[in-house]
């Protein structure tokens, strides 16, 4: 049963992934006055990579890297229940908390990190020094909004924060959802915060190496990874979801939002991003964590 | 014990073993029997032994001592026979600071447990209680002021840990392991003692601690140098411990983090005492790639590095979620969120620590030659590697051994209910069943990925690379990953962190020591007259002062 459901889940979000992948590219190609490709392309392109081989191995703990961050992409979804029924579609999440997976959320990257660092390909590496550096910055915000919305549901388990909201989080602790909407457009990999993989120009990011099948991985992670994250943020502060209606239009919602704001700016410097992430973000986070404290 | 043959007839000592001596006696015991691998791979002088072994027994009796006498005579026994086996390797200069910095230490403990002693005429920690309340609203401050500043400088906490970085670089590489992850852990104890019989010290220790881990972390980042980074890292993570330290709830996280400090430690520096065995090399910027050379030993730093940064499958993030609960319990939600950010903010010097050694490229033909670090550096660290899964795996294990201590300290015991599952006030989770989710899932996704291996063409040399369609040689500089968290100094915020130091006002200090000394100069001169003279004055005095 529990392995029905758990094969469910990871269907279910390798496919709503996809499909979101899909229309982000779409949407942007919108914003630019380009068609864009078919939805299903990034779909198809993952299917057709599995089954392709990769160009230069680079010894065991290269191919490790992906394998590890694909892991760390399934833990992730699975301890984050998609209803807050807490009845089907539950995953492990009862075996877990909200301080487990925001460690689960960083075992993927860094698990790639050591597979990029075997390669010895220094523009990958130049990848991960930006995305640790940035990540530092970005959880602050977001430990900061999450920290006091633990605090108020006093639970971090996430079925219970999200029953506990009888107006949702996000209205009713603006300031907090603000702060971690920031940290959360830099988690999805949108602009400003997206120097990490420095999408379209430069040659670089984590994912310089790797080709054929752990490319496919890559891609196929990514898109899981995507649709965990929105899960997670849904929960927090949108009221999660008692249908697979409701949880698809939050998490649309949640997405066109960032995909919106990240096809608008531009993209900052690492050190920018990171001055800018420490000052603003946090200032509105602990005045958030405050106001919402106060009494 | 009766003290009276000595002519000290109210004076009462006594050694106690409690649980929480106990505890802290197991870590100590254990450090010491792992680190013994190591002894034959080392050329030590004669006095290392002797030394070490006043060292062991000097740990034990602060451990077991149940008053302040004895407790002073064992810490400044540690600070002494730690300065002779320091003195084997150190500088001068550095080992310098360490023993001005030691005496400061012991000597502000001692004045603190004099003016303890003044109000009830006794060292037992079963009055302390007792003697603090009697003591004036000024004395009460001094006495903690001087008791925290000879505890601090032991912890090396940020503003105190100026002679801490550079002895633990110094030292021989068999003793930074000890260094770390024992006789930091006294400082640990003495300040346990201090908030549980004598005063609780909540909120000003949660502050100190929460900076200390901060700022320690990110001069780590900057390090070159292995053994500096970790022992910037070390200054971190006792600033968690100390942060909880205070609290009501806390202390099962601050014992549960001594624990796997302890431990990881002593892997991560046995580790690096090979590499530096092997290589003869300590900085990242002269190593590398040292990943299919040494397998194992890459394997045992990657547990280290995953215990270090509390990633869930492994016994740091035991601890760290014991921490961060009790911070949440207690509400010091801001403090919070700054460890958290801390915490997250390691995961920079722990990727360098693993990239800069043993990912990348060699930055030396000579290392391309190494092998594996010899057995006796393997085994104690499988064997370090092993309590560490173990803790992962069965996160409640130790719970019970806690709630004796937290029993005995008049503390709320933890709940528990099954070893695999750790329970707090705000939710618990299970580490058997995250290890094993892990595992299942890794061996499935490596094995659909096997599924269609066929024979791929390995690199013909490490320069194979996709690189933006040129070729790279010998003379690029591909070891890129070891100056890593350089560009956070272009960072303005964190600029407060990276252009400040402690140095300046121990100049500072030193300088204007210096010219009080120069008094006394005038007055010992060396000359028979003024030395005659002064001696004649100084009686004139002592004889006014008698007939007043």
């Amino acid at each position: 049963m529990i392995v029905l459901d758990l094969l469910l889940m990871l269907v279910i979000a390798y496919l709503t992934g996809f499909l979101y992948y899909g229309l982000y590219r779409n949407i942007t190609a919108r914003f630019q006055k380009r068609l864009g490709p078919p939805i299903w392309q990034s779909f198809y392109d993952s299917i057709k990579f599995f089954s392709k081989d990769e160009s230069t191995s680079h010894g065991w703990m290269f191919y490790l890297g992906p394998i590890i961050m694909m892991s760390g992409a399934i833990m992730t979804l699975f301890f984050i229940p998609f209803f807050s029924s807490g009845e089907s579609f539950v995953g492990l999440s009862e075996y877990g908390n909200l301080f487990l997976v925001l460690y689960l959320l960083v075992l993927g990257p860094l698990g790639n990190a050591l597979g990029v660092g075997a390669a010895g390909n220094p523009f990958g590496v130049m990848g991960v020094t930006r995305g640790l550096s940035r990540l530092l910055a970005l959880e602050l915000p977001f430990y900061i909004a999450l920290v006091a919305i633990m605090s108020l549901s006093a639970s971090a388990d996430i079925v219970t924060i999200a029953n506990e909201q009888t107006t949702m989080n996000a209205f009713a602790y603006p300031l907090l959802f603000i702060a971690a909407l920031f940290s959360f457009i830099g988690m999805m990999g949108q602009s400003p915060f997206d120097v990490v993989g420095a999408p379209v120009e430069v040659y670089s990011g984590p994912a310089s190496e790797f080709s054929g099948k752990f490319l496919a991985l890559l891609m196929s992670q990514g898109a899981i990874f995507t649709f965990a994250k929105l899960v997670l943020m849904v929960h927090i502060f949108l009221g999660g979801a008692d249908g697979f209606v409701e949880l698809l239009v939050k998490t649309f919602i949640l997405f066109l939002f960032v995909i919106a704001f990240g096809s608008i700016y531009g993209r900052f410097k690492t050190p920018q991003s990171i001055d800018f992430l420490l000052k603003v973000p946090t200032a509105i986070a602990v005045v958030g964590l405050i106001l919402a404290t106060w009494s | 014990m009766d003290l009276s043959i000595f002519g000290l007839t109210d004076i009462v000592v006594s050694l106690k073993a409690t649980s929480l001596a106990n505890f802290f006696s197991v870590l100590i015991a254990f450090s010491t029997f792992v680190l013994l691998f190591l002894v034959k791979n080392f050329k030590l002088a004669k006095g290392f032994y002797l030394f070490f072994t006043l060292l062991v027994g000097s740990l034990f009796l602060i451990v077991y001592a149940a008053d302040y006498l004895l407790f002073f005579i064992a810490w400044e026994v540690m600070s002494i026979s730690t300065y002779f086996l320091l003195s084997l390797s150190l500088s001068k200069e550095v080992l310098h600071k360490y023993i001005i910095f030691a005496m400061a230490s012991a000597l502000s403990i001692f004045v603190a447990i004099l003016i303890l002693y003044s109000s009830m005429h006794s060292f037992l920690y079963i009055d302390a209680q007792k003697s603090f309340a009697a003591l004036g609203d000024l004395e009460a401050i001094v006495f903690v002021v001087l008791m925290l500043f000879g505890i601090f400088v032991k912890l090396g906490v940020i503003g105190f840990h100026y002679w801490l970085v550079d002895a633990y670089e110094e030292s021989l590489n068999i003793f930074t392991p000890y260094l770390s992850a024992v006789l930091s852990k006294m400082g640990v104890y003495a300040l346990i003692i201090l908030v549980t019989q004598v005063v609780s010290l909540s909120y000003t220790l949660a502050i100190i601690g929460v900076i200390t881990s901060i700022i320690a972390t990110f001069k780590a980042i900057q390090e070159d140098s292995i053994k500096r980074l970790l022992a910037y890292s070390s200054i971190a993570q006792i600033g968690y411990i100390v942060t909880v330290l205070g609290l009501t709830d806390g202390m099962s996280g601050a014992l549960y983090h001594s624990l796997v400090h302890t431990a990881v430690k002593l892997l991560l520096f046995i580790n690096i005492a090979g590499i530096i065995y092997v290589t003869n090399r300590s900085k990242f910027s002269e190593l590398g790639g040292l990943v299919y050379k040494m397998p194992q030993s890459f394997v045992l730093l990657l547990i280290g590095i995953i215990t270090l940064a509390g990633m869930p499958p492994l016994g740091g993030f035991a601890s760290k979620f014991l921490i961060y609960t009790s911070l949440l319990d207690a509400k010091y939600l801001l403090i919070l969120s700054a460890v958290m950010f801390s915490s997250a903010s390691a995961f920079v010097y722990i990727y360098k620590l693993i990239y800069g050694i043993y990912l990348g490229h060699p930055t030396n033909k000579r290392l391309e030659r190494v092998s594996e670090v010899p057995w006796s550096f393997l085994v104690p660290q499988y064997i370090l590697a092993f309590v560490l899964i173990i803790l992962g795996t069965y996160p409640a294990l130790v719970i019970p051994e806690f709630n004796l201590i937290l029993i005995e300290l008049g503390f709320k015991t933890q709940d528990f209910s099954s070893y695999s599952t750790l329970m707090s006030n705000f939710g618990s989770y299970n580490g058997l069943v995250v290890i094993s989710a892990f595992g299942i899932i890794f061996i499935l996704v490596l094995l659909f990925m096997l599924r269609t291996h066929s024979k791929v063409r390995e690199a013909k040399n490490r320069f194979d690379l996709a690189y933006c369609a040129e070729e790279p040689n010998e003379a690029t500089h591909l070891h890129y990953g070891f100056s890593m968290g350089k560009e956070l100094q272009r960072v303005g915020i964190l600029n407060l962190i990276y252009k400040n130091s402690v140095k300046p006002f121990y100049d500072f200090l030193a300088k204007q020591t210096l010219n009080f000394a120069e008094i006394f100069r005038k007055i010992y001169t060396g000359k028979l007259t003024t030395n005659f003279n002064v001696a004649v004055i100084f009686a004139i005095v002592l004889l006014l002062w008698s007939i007043r």
